[in-house]
């Protein structure tokens, strides 16, 4: 079966604007979390998000071009010119853009774009919308941005499975690459989703933290928004290999599953079976698992139901198992989530250590795993699984190993 | 407590979970009523549009909790919009 490897990564988020700056942030466990600027902090319950800072679009992009990028899709380009530049690889170079895919994920697509055009219709009563509109929402347009920048000409679209929608699109292009369809495919996921509609709507559903995002420790509150984008340059290995390409890591597998239950509420079983299809997939032992980059959005469900699946697939390995949530220092960047959480799955590959879970209180009794509280710590790590679980009952688990 | 004021709280919650308002007594959680995660979450929304009250966020055993809990959150919300009837 052919391999597939990964030769490149970028990312911008509330940590920074590249994938190392988020992963030494990570490593130290600080919060970007803050006090909510996007949108009017008096009209919302819960005042806090994870936002992009200090980020200026005309530094990266010109005139001409802005006015057709929402901001999901500016973040989607700037992780991928980093993630691009770090592979080495030009895809006009021979066949390689024909040989590559793009496949990226998005929870809600362009809504920034989308709650503007609609304030101004339904607020202002302006019957003018801009007519950029339909090509800035369409939850495609990263896709569609990447293949331009690049001159990608392969299979190319957008993954869309809620908050695994990253992780969706990781699964994706392995089975694309895998199966032949192309050599290289540029994966990940991106979100801009602090808006005014969408955090009263998040707000409704009474699953939001007003103070910050605790995983798996009983002062948790909810969840707390985040948004950015990760790309990376997947490849197969041999095409890697022969172009003497830095590799970072295999990407050796992923399993999916749905819960086929309730829309909302985690199923253990659902979990369980992502977790085993991935370690199947990837050809691992549970026992070379090093760490879990959780799911971990501290709601009050979420939490204990991902444990126990943990500790059910794991067994006696999950005591001396690593779990940790970095949503408590990136905040849920929804469709985002899983490839802002892939950084931090490279990261304890490459550096051997794992990166906490910030803000941690006080232990859950019904969380009872190793969830590397407050500080980073050194451990041995062959392969580490990441795991995105959406609303919709709809699971996706990525498995990446050292490069034997 | 106010009567009409438990009255319109069962039958909002009758018609959500589309059960017969009989057989909600104060001492009933939501579960036992067989309302779901979500469904609760749409109760608190109705209840809170019915009365027009914001009622505190969701503490982990919300939708576990009693009638009579509901009843009383939603009478310190109107108890409150009364008393500060400026406030947003």
């Amino acid at each position: 079966m052919r391999r597939v490897v990964i030769t490149g990564m970028g990312a911008i988020n509330a940590l920074g604007h590249t994938a190392a700056d988020t992963w030494r942030e990570m490593l130290a466990g600080r919060s970007a979390i803050g006090p909510v600027q996007a949108v009017p902090a008096e009209k919302l319950r819960a005042k806090v998000a994870a936002e992009v800072r200090g980020y200026e679009p005309a530094q990266h992009f010109d005139d001409k071009r802005l006015p057709m990028l929402d901001r999901t899709s500016q973040f989607a380009l700037i992780a991928a010119r980093e993630a691009v530049s770090q592979s080495g690889l030009d895809f006009r170079q021979g066949d390689l853009g024909e040989r590559s895919a793009v496949i990226v994920g998005t929870g809600v697509g362009g809504e920034t774009s989308h709650d503007e055009a609609f304030r101004r219709l339904y607020g202002d009563n302006n019957p003018r919308v801009h007519p950029f509109t339909i090509v800035r929402v369409m939850a495609n347009a990263p896709a569609c941005h990447l293949s331009i920048e690049f001159g990608i000409t392969g299979p190319a679209f957008g993954v869309v499975s809620a908050c695994a929608s990253s992780n969706h699109a990781f699964s994706q292009a392995l089975q694309t690459i895998r199966a032949g369809s192309a050599d290289v495919a540029l994966a990940g996921g991106a979100e801009a989703c602090i808006t005014l509609g969408l955090t009263k709507a998040w707000e409704a559903m009474r699953v939001l933290a007003d103070d910050t995002c605790r995983p798996f420790c009983l002062q948790r509150r909810g969840l707390v928004l985040g948004e950015g984008s990760a790309i990376f340059v997947l490849e197969e290995y041999e095409h890697a290999r022969r172009r003497g390409a830095t590799i970072l890591a295999e990407l050796a597998g992923a399993g999916l599953s749905a819960d086929a239950s309730d829309l909302v509420l985690p199923s253990q079983a659902g979990a369980v079976a992502a977790l085993r299809r991935a370690l199947k997939d990837a050809g691992l032992a549970p026992e070379q698992i090093g760490y879990i980059n959780a799911h971990g959005t501290a709601t009050p469900a979420n939490d204990p139901s991902e444990s126990r699946a943990i500790r059910e697939v794991f067994g006696a390995h999950a005591d001396g198992l690593p779990v940790s949530s970095t949503k408590a220092v990136h905040g849920h960047a929804l469709g985002a989530a899983g490839a802002l959480e892939m950084v931090a799955a490279l990261g304890a590959l490459r550096e051997q250590a794992v990166p906490p879970t910030a803000n941690f209180l006080d232990p859950d009794p019904q969380c009872d795993l190793d969830y590397v509280p407050n500080a980073a710590r050194e451990a041995k790590v062959e392969a580490v699984l990441s795991n995105s679980f959406a609303f919709g009952g709809l699971n996706a688990v990525v498995a990446v190993r050292s490069l034997r | 407590m106010n009567e009409s004021v438990e009255r319109q709280l069962y039958e909002i919650i009758a018609k959500q979970s589309g059960i017969d308002v009989a057989t909600i007594t104060p001492q009933s959680t939501l579960k036992d009523l067989g309302v779901d995660s979500l469904t609760a979450i749409e109760t608190i929304f109705e209840i809170e549009e019915h009365f027009g009250v914001t009622l505190p966020d969701r503490d982990p055993n919300f939708d576990t909790d009693s009638v009579q809990g509901l009843l009383t959150a939603l009478q310190q919300a109107l108890d409150g919009a009364a008393a500060a009837p400026d406030a947003a």
